[in-house]
């Protein structure tokens, strides 16, 4: 296979805020190909937006990106070197604030934000915020840029777009504005989207068809994505290979379809038990027990073993590897627990968790044993 | 379309506050104690004289009577006569309305040019010196009394340096003969100027500060929007943002705050134009009220309300300019 | 979005959940104990009050027994205090020096003589001490800006919860009156009230308050509005809890820290307007000293003494910079977004 489109490796962000440092994305890894879509998963507070805003750059004060390296078709969007005090400091090869601008958002990498209801100028018009990002990133004159745009409004689906091209954000519906929104990033022609979970805020017949117009227009455009969402359902539908975040960190990576069928993590695992799913027929969901720790002080060892249903003391001490766990001839399948490491997992005790609680007990060793 | 009858129902709905300013005035300086007729008589006069004035200003029907026919002659544009003055209120605020315009719109001005690229400067430079500079020059000018700066610019810059004359105002449009010193109408432009600086800056400095602090803040809240940050992640630089993305949504507060603002910039006419000594509406209210003048005082209520009232139209109909959403929805 | 918390796409997503609700009064206060300046207003304010005090003992003294003969030959002023620590004010009138400058300073009737310590800040047109008037006064405004607040706020919120819990045509003729309230300028119509009742400080207060019930009004009612449409109140109503009980209960307990803001930052503009009225003669009536009094009879000394006109302007905007201080600091704990 070529060279990934968007490589991202030990990105680290932190928020400096009074309570302490908050290590919102804590050294994640993944990669996206040519025309592939690439999904982004976990709980709300598990870092996913954060990772996405730091690939483009736009991470706010007071969270700083703090170390890692982004690389995008060979150019380092991020790129941090450890300097001769042993302090990790910018590269020379990461590109400028202004290269960045300049170069990079709108023209290479698109994004989409959650809420279509807010990512619109209230007091614009919707054609004329089009035409100024188009004019921006596609060196085009205002007349052309307009006639693209009605193009785009069209290809998303918006009936009469030569005269909605006057309207304003708030005369269309929450499901036009992600059209308007998607028309805009692809109008730009970047070779790469982010869309941060921007099915989110529909409702869920809209979700389904924005989805549909999204794989739709994907395929022709040939576009790569990367799709941040908490809903596996939305993964499933439309996402090539999925990363699942859980507290800053990527814990499970696979093609889709292997990530549904032969899940490794026991967070993923428990996110999938807590949704419907149409290949297996469960008597009752089974949500995942407890709330995410803080990431300003997660927990010690795997961050999940404060709600693993199968931790055991040892996921307490050891901070799992992040290794290749697929089988020969299969594709990769990147997962980091105790479980699948040679480090006394299977020795060591059962561990009194959130998940076991009261009578969790039995269903560990139940599993325990299976392994 | 959704504009026009917007203003119109917008003009419509100030009808009531029009007629509820004449009913609070009528009543409360009915409640006035003493009598106008001793003001202008002198302690006794003969019953005959008493009878007789209070005949020839209505003063002798009673008071539900002289409430609806003072309303019938204001809608005739009649607000009576003076009794202190001896001429039609309406002359006397024909004579007074210009020079008040004059000092309200010039310190309004004065407050928006400087309020709102402080406002902006100190939003974009969040916490650096230029910030706190701005931040403590907006916190000291909400909190100072407008007639204390108007008396101290007096005393530094006409009794210490001299420069500037501490009474009096002229008006611009004022015809050189009429006015000391200047002879054509370039040197009453200059001298009117004159006249202005130091009034402007003590009615305005109030406003001045409030404008920044809510520019300022809106203008944060602006900035943190997701469409700015969309343009933001579309490559938009930042100078363009704060120009165009964010500052027509950054001016819908500060242009609500104007209107507010002009009923206490009304309140400091009065004073600065006590502290400077300018015959406009304030003095003239503040005379009306201690020569117990019944038809100056309401006359005198009356159109500050009217300009409260149309000032708050105008910043209404500004704001629906600005904001789509306004005037296409036809609420609020 | 300018958020302590700072994620930037996504509010939930880096803030660290706090373990207490970041809501009510006691996280409030614990903010503002955070906030340097908002705790340099609290001390302004703490100090201003202690020195209020002082004069409202001598002013409750002075206004209950000053009329009876009997105190009055005792020597029973509105110095009491003031003489028995320091300096009366009120000089002997043969021999008062008037307009003296303040410690260090000469002026044109003094030309040779500097100010002493025995009147740090001089003497004003009647040979009295400016730094005890100044002291004193600080009990009128003080008092002025918080009664006409209170008296507002009480008003207020009365009209603005009943506008906003019975909405219909209550609702519209509440508000239509009080815009036609605010419509009238506030000083223009506390001169007017004053004038039609009398010229007392009492009536400026009360006139004040209720020139100022407009903000109140508003800020509560749509308080109302949002609090209404919760489904607590829909329940309590259908459990038949009488409307009465529901607003005290719920309404207002809900509104409480938008309106202390509110209530702060409005004693700072009262203070201002009660010191223009006393400016234009309408309010504390001599001998009692005020701000605004001293700065309006300093208007005819300006030129030999510009110090007398100095001081209370800074007296004003030291308490009112004071009040802001707090209004604000307990504003940005309230609302996070335009914390700094």
């Amino acid at each position: 296979m070529s060279e990934p489109i968007l490589k991202v490796e030990n990105l680290k962000t932190q928020f400096f805020t009074e309570e302490g440092t908050v290590r919102a994305v804590d050294g994640i890894s993944f990669e996206v190909n040519e025309g592939e879509l690439v999904g982004l998963v976990g709980e709300s507070g598990a870092g996913k937006s954060v990772a996405t805003s730091s690939i483009m750059r736009l991470v706010e004060d007071p969270g700083e990106i703090v170390g890692g390296t982004v690389t995008y078709k060979g150019k380092k969007l991020i790129d941090f070197e450890e300097g001769p005090d042993g302090e990790l400091r910018r590269s020379s090869e990461m590109l400028s604030n202004e290269q960045m601008r300049k170069q990079i958002r709108g023209k290479e990498i698109a994004i989409i934000f959650q809420d279509p209801m807010e990512a619109l100028n209230p007091v614009f018009k919707v054609g004329a915020q089009l035409r100024e990002f188009i004019e921006i990133n596609r060196d085009v004159s205002g007349k052309e840029a307009k006639r693209i745009a009605v193009d785009m409004l069209r290809e998303v689906g918006i009936p009469e777009p030569e005269k909605r091209y006057d309207s304003y954000p708030h005369q269309f519906s929450g499901g036009m504005r992600q059209r308007v929104i998607i028309a805009m990033a692809l109008a730009c022609e970047p070779d790469l989207i982010i869309a941060d979970e921007p099915t989110t805020a529909l409702d869920v017949t809209v979700e389904g068809q924005i989805l549909d117009l999204v794989d739709e227009l994907q395929q022709k455009y040939d576009t790569s994505f990367v799709w941040v969402t908490h809903d596996l359902g939305v993964v499933a539908e439309i996402c090539d290979r999925v990363n699942v975040m859980y507290l800053g960190e990527i814990i499970e990576q696979a093609d889709v379809d292997d990530l549904f069928h032969k899940t490794r993590h026991p967070y993923t695992e428990a996110l999938l038990d807590s949704i419907p799913r149409p290949d297996q027929s469960v008597d009752e969901l089974n949500p995942i027990k407890g709330v995410m720790p803080e990431a300003i002080n997660p927990p010690s060892g795997c961050r999940f073993h404060t709600r693993c249903p199968d931790a055991r003391t040892v996921c307490r001490e050891v901070h799992p590897a992040y290794q290749d766990v697929s089988d020969p001839g299969e594709a990769r399948h990147m997962v980091s627990c105790v479980k699948y490491e040679n480090v006394g997992y299977d020795d060591a005790e059962p561990l009194e968790t959130e998940a076991t609680g009261a009578f969790g007990g039995g269903l560990v060793e139940a599993r325990g044993d299976g392994q | 379309m959704g504009r026009l009858r917007y203003t119109i129902s917008r003009l419509l709905q100030a009808v009531p506050v029009i007629v509820g300013v004449i009913t609070i005035t009528f009543f409360l300086t009915d409640a006035i104690p003493g009598d106008p007729v001793q003001i202008m008589l002198g302690p006794s006069p003969s019953a005959q004289q008493a009878a007789a004035i209070r005949a020839k200003f209505g003063l002798d029907r009673p008071l539900y009577v002289r409430y609806f026919s003072y309303l019938a002659s204001v809608v005739q544009l009649d607000l009576g006569t003076s009794i202190y003055y001896q001429v039609p209120v309406t002359q006397k605020i024909m004579e007074r309305l210009p020079v008040t315009m004059y000092l309200l719109l010039a310190s309004f001005t004065f407050a928006l040019v400087t309020a709102v690229p402080l406002g902006i400067v100190s939003a974009q430079r969040r916490n650096e010196p230029t910030d706190h500079i701005s931040r403590v020059v907006a916190l000291f000018g909400v909190s100072t009394p407008s007639f204390w700066i108007g008396l101290m610019l007096i005393i530094i810059f006409s009794f210490w340096l001299g420069w500037l004359p501490s009474t009096n105002i002229v008006l611009p449009w004022t015809g050189p003969a009429n006015v000391g010193g200047a002879s054509n109408q370039l040197e009453v432009i200059i001298k009117s100027l004159q006249h202005l600086i130091m009034p402007m800056i003590t009615l305005g400095t109030l406003q001045m500060a409030a404008f920044t602090r809510i520019e300022r803040s809106s203008m944060l809240e602006v900035l943190g929007e997701e469409y700015v940050k969309l343009a933001r992640a579309y490559g938009v630089s930042e100078s363009k943002i704060v120009r165009k993305h964010a500052f027509r949504n950054a001016q819908l507060p500060l242009i609500t705050l104007v209107g507010l603002q002009l009923t206490s910039a009304l309140g400091g006419a009065v004073l600065t134009e006590t502290v400077f000594s300018i015959n406009g509406m304030g003095r003239l209210i503040i005379t009306a009220v201690q020569n117990q003048d019944y038809q100056l005082i309401m006359g005198t209520t009356l159109v500050f309300g009217l300009v409260f009232v149309i000032g708050v139209i105008i910043t209404d109909l500004s704001y629906a300019y600005v904001d789509p959403r306004v005037s296409f929805d036809g609420s609020e | 979005m300018a958020t302590t918390t700072g994620s930037s796409l996504d509010a939930d997503e880096s803030g660290p959940e706090q373990p207490e609700a970041r809501v009510g009064l006691r996280y409030t206060l614990s903010q503002v104990k955070r906030d340097p300046t908002a705790l340099v207003g609290l001390g302004i304010i703490v100090f201003m009050t202690l020195v209020a005090l002082v004069g409202f003992v001598d002013g409750v003294l002075f206004d209950f027994l000053g009329d009876f003969d009997t105190f009055a030959n005792m020597g029973v002023h509105q110095y009491v205090l003031a003489e028995t620590f320091w300096v009366n004010p009120v000089n002997d009138p043969g021999n008062a020096q008037i307009l003296r400058p303040p410690v260090y300073l000469t002026n044109q009737l003094y030309p040779n003589e500097a100010g002493t310590w025995a009147h740090p800040l001089g003497t004003d047109h009647r040979g009295r001490d400016i730094l005890v008037r100044l002291f004193y006064g600080t009990r009128i405004a003080i008092t002025v800006g918080i009664v006409s607040t209170g008296i507002a706020l009480i008003l207020g919120t009365l009209v603005g919860a009943v506008a906003g819990y019975y909405g219909g045509w209550i609702d519209d003729a509440l508000m239509r009156g009080s815009e036609t309230l605010y419509a009238i300028p506030f000083l223009i119509l506390v001169i007017a009230f004053m004038t039609a009742f009398g010229q007392k400080l009492t009536y400026a207060m009360i006139g004040v308050g209720i020139a100022t019930i407009p903000t109140f009004a508003r800020l509560i009612r749509s308080r109302v509005l949002s609090v209404r449409e919760e489904d607590f109140i829909e329940a309590a109503r259908a459990a038949g809890v009488r409307d009465r009980d529901i607003i005290l209960r719920h309404v207002v307990p809900n509104s409480f820290a938008p309106v202390l803001v509110q209530a702060t930052l409005q004693i700072g503009v009262n203070i201002l307007i009660i010191a223009g009225l006393s400016f234009l003669g309408y309010g504390a009536q001599p001998p009692t000293p005020s701000w605004g009094q001293m700065l309006s009879n300093s208007r005819q000394y300006m030129l030999p003494n510009a110090w007398f006109s100095i001081w209370p302007g800074i007296a004003i905007l030291i308490t009112v910079v004071g009040f802001n201080l707090i209004g604000d600091g307990l504003r940005d704990a309230l609302d996070p977004r335009i914390n700094n």
